[in-house]
C-alpha cells in the first residue's frame, strides 16, 4: 500500500486498522501523523455541538408565537372556583333548567369556534362573552336592577361577583379559542357560564329555598 | 444515534416539563427551550455559517417540535426527534437556498481529483496539529469549509450521526457520506494548518 492508497482508503475505514492500513501505519511516520490529526479534529468536533448560545431575540419571538398560536395559555389556578364559589354564596344545588339552557348555549359557541382559524379568534372584541350572555338572558343591567332593592353590602357583593364571573367567562372562552378541542377548556367554560347563572337564580330568588 | 450530553434542569426533569407544556404551561415551554437552545443553535450555526439565519432556523425548528408536543409519546428519546427534526429544517433552508446540502462529485476512487491527491503536507512538521485544537479555530475552520464537506462533517463528527442515518436523512450513498467526510476533515487540516503558520507568523 502506498501513501496515496492509505490516505485514499482512510475514507472507507477512518481508524486505520485495516490490515494493510496498519501495515503501512508501521513503516510510515508521516501517514502515521496523518492519521493522528484526523483522529484529533474528529474529536475535537464533538465540542462543537454546544458551543453557541443563541440571542434572547429566538426565545422572545418564539414565545410570541406561541401565545398568538394558543399554545401558551394562561393558568386556570387563578381563577375563582365554581365549587367554592357556590360553597362561598350558600349554595348547595342549583338549578337544572338553567343548567340545560347553559350547555346548549355552550355548545353552539364551541362548534362555531370549532370552524374559526386562530387568525379569526384573535380578532373576537372583548365584549362578545358579555353580549352572548345577554342573547341567554344573562344581562348584567337586569340583575344589578334586581339586586337594587338590598342593601349597598349586597349590591356591592353582586358586583363583584358579577364583575369576576364574567373576567371566568373571558378566560375561559379564550381558551377554548386558543384550542376547541381541549376538554378543560370547555369544560371551564361551561362552569363560567353555570357560576354567571347562579348569579342571576340567587338575584331573582328562584333557586332560594 | 446517540445523544453526547442529555442536559436536565435541576428544578423540572425534561418529562414534567413536556407533560406542562402539553397543557400550555409558559414556563415548561422554556425550559424545554433553555434545555436545548444550545444544541439545537449550534447545529443550525455550523451549518448555515450565518448568525441570522441560525438563529431563524432555530426558531422553525423549536416552533415545529412545539406545534406537535401533544403528539409526543416518549416512545423516542425527546432530544433525539428534537435534533433530527431541526437537522430537517436546515436542510430544507440549504436546499432552498440551492445549496449543495453534500457535494455531487462521484466517489470512485482514484479519480485523480485534487482534493484526491495527498498534500505534500506544506511545511509539514512544523505546524503539526498536536496537542488539542483551539475551538474558536475550529469553529472558523468549519465555517470556511464548501457547504457539502461542512453538512456531512456537522452531522457525523459533530452531531454523532452515523453514515447510514446521514445517508437516509441527506438522500445520498453511504459512500458518498463516508467519502465526503474524508475529504472535510482532510480540508479542515489544511485550514487548521493554515491557521497555525499565520499565527506562527504573527507572534
Ligand atoms: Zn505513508
Amino acid at each position: 500500500m502506498t501513501c496515496v492508497e492509505l490516505q485514499q482508503s482512510l475514507a472507507e475505514i477512518e481508524d486505520g486498522s485495516g490490515a494493510e492500513q496498519r501495515a503501512h501505519l508501521e513503516t510510515c511516520p508521516t501517514c502515521l501523523a496523518l492519521l493522528a490529526e484526523l483522529n484529533l479534529i474528529a474529536s475535537s468536533a464533538r465540542d462543537l455541538s454546544e458551543a453557541n448560545e443563541p440571542s434572547p431575540r429566538v426565545w422572545n419571538s418564539i414565545e410570541i408565537v406561541l401565545r398568538t398560536e394558543g399554545l401558551i395559555r394562561p393558568p386556570r389556578a387563578d381563577r375563582p372556583h365554581p365549587a367554592s364559589f357556590a360553597a362561598r354564596w350558600g349554595f348547595a344545588r342549583w338549578m337544572v333548567p338553567a343548567a340545560a339552557a347553559l350547555l346548549i348555549l355552550v355548545g353552539i359557541y364551541v362548534r362555531q369556534h370549532s370552524l374559526a382559524s386562530p387568525e379569526n379568534m384573535a380578532t373576537i372584541p372583548a365584549q362578545q362573552p358579555l353580549q352572548d350572555a345577554a342573547a341567554a338572558g344573562l344581562n348584567d343591567d337586569e340583575l344589578l336592577q334586581e339586586v337594587a332593592d338590598k342593601t349597598p353590602a349586597t349590591q356591592a357583593q353582586y358586583q363583584d361577583h358579577l364583575r369576576r364571573a364574567n373576567e371566568y367567562i373571558q378566560d375561559a372562552k379564550q381558551d377554548v379559542q386558543a384550542d376547541p378541542n381541549d376538554e378543560e377548556a370547555r369544560r371551564s367554560l361551561m362552569e363560567a357560564y353555570q357560576q354567571k347563572a347562579m348569579l342571576f337564580d340567587m338575584a331573582m330568588d328562584r333557586s332560594l329555598p | 444515534m446517540t445523544d453526547p450530553k442529555p442536559r436536565q434542569s435541576k428544578d423540572v426533569s425534561e418529562a414534567q416539563a413536556i407533560e406542562r407544556a402539553k397543557q400550555g404551561d409558559a414556563e415548561a415551554f422554556q425550559v424545554l427551550y433553555d434545555m436545548h437552545k444550545r444544541r439545537v443553535y449550534s447545529l443550525c450555526l455550523r451549518m448555515t455559517a450565518n448568525t441570522a439565519e441560525a438563529e431563524d432556523l432555530a426558531q422553525e425548528a423549536f416552533l415545529q417540535l412545539f406545534r406537535k408536543i401533544g403528539t409526543f409519546r416518549g416512545e423516542s428519546a425527546f432530544s433525539t426527534w428534537l435534533h433530527r427534526l431541526s437537522v430537517n429544517v436546515v436542510l430544507m433552508h440549504l436546499r432552498k437556498k440551492g445549496l449543495p446540502v453534500v457535494s455531487l462529485e462521484e466517489t470512485t476512487q482514484g479519480s485523480g481529483g485534487e482534493e484526491d491527491t495527498p498534500k505534500k503536507d506544506f511545511g509539514a512538521e512544523d505546524v503539526a496539529l498536536a496537542g488539542s485544537i483551539d475551538r474558536l479555530q475550529l469553529r472558523r475552520a468549519v465555517e470556511s469549509l464548501p457547504p457539502g464537506y461542512r453538512t456531512i462533517f456537522v452531522l457525523h463528527d459533530v452531531e454523532g450521526y452515523e453514515h447510514n442515518e446521514i445517508a437516509t436523512i441527506v438522500g445520498c450513498s453511504i459512500g458518498n457520506s463516508k467519502s465526503q467526510l474524508h475529504k472535510a476533515r482532510m480540508k479542515l487540516r489544511d485550514l487548521l494548518k493554515m491557521q497555525r503558520a499565520e499565527k506562527a507568523e504573527k507572534s
